[in-house]
């Protein structure tokens, strides 16, 4: 209803550049735990781990993340389904490559893991597929 | 996060919430589907409101509500909807701080 302040509209990309931060931070620390404190497979986990929980932290906030209706072209209702199936297929496929990352087997773990994740961004991809091949009613 | 779990430990909230999944509705679509004033009904969505699962916005004379949940407050609304429990021990009916109309 009012226009948000410059130091709001800065907060997505401060919090954008600590989460890359974390992001590396936790991948130069396992490298270099890496192979004299932690094994390779430790090491392999560690990271799969930190990945998955990152795309499903992402994900759990997409349907949060809502834009003006006042500035939204296409049909509200269908802008909110989109989000929430987006919202629940990569949260679904992170925690799905999280869990693969802890329980299975390093050499299972190694192809599940990314088959899991690759399954839900193509879902996501055939619903926009699907949305933008669909004709507009008038 | 308590504040969650109390807007969703209430029926019609739950219920309000339920509609909102649907598509974004007004404040008079939404107080149509419930028999309470319309004074209970913009104490709900404050509770809604104040706990981040809704999102109002203003369109001319009409507030507009939407769906404001992430996907884990999604699931929970849906653990609660499914084995309906109430999670606090308040009575159910907000009591309203204004009587001003949302519609």
């Amino acid at each position: 209803m009012t226009a948000t302040p410059p130091r709001l509209q800065r907060k997505p990309i401060r919090d954008a550049l600590i989460v890359a931060g974390l992001l590396l931070g936790g991948s130069v620390l396992i490298s270099a735990l890496s192979p004299r404190y932690l094994s390779h497979d430790l090491a392999q986990r560690l990271f799969g781990i930190m990945v998955g929980t990152f795309v499903v932290v992402n994900a759990n906030a997409v349907p949060k993340a809502l834009t003006p209706l006042a500035n939204m072209r296409g049909d509200p209702a269908a802008e909110q389904s989109m989000r929430r199936f987006v919202g629940w297929c990569m949260t679904l496929g992170g925690a799905g490559y999280v869990l693969s990352w802890i329980f299975a087997p390093i050499e299972i773990a190694d192809t599940l893991a990314p088959v899991i994740l690759f399954a839900a961004v193509l879902l996501v991809l055939t619903r926009i597929a699907r949305c933008r091949l669909r004709p507009v009613r008038a | 996060m308590s504040n969650v779990f109390k807007a969703i430990a209430d029926p019609t909230r739950r219920k309000v919430l339920q509609l909102l999944q649907q598509r974004p509705m007004t404040a008079g679509d939404l107080a149509d589907h419930f028999d309470v004033s319309k004074p209970t009904m913009s104490a709900h969505f404050a509770v809604l409101m104040n706990a981040g699962l809704i999102d109002a916005e203003k369109q001319g004379r009409t507030i507009t509500y939407r769906l404001r949940m992430s996907v884990l407050e999604e699931a929970l609304l849906g653990f609660a909807q499914t084995f309906g429990i109430s999670m606090t021990a308040e009575p159910s009916d907000p009591t309203p701080t204004s009587t001003s109309d949302n519609s």
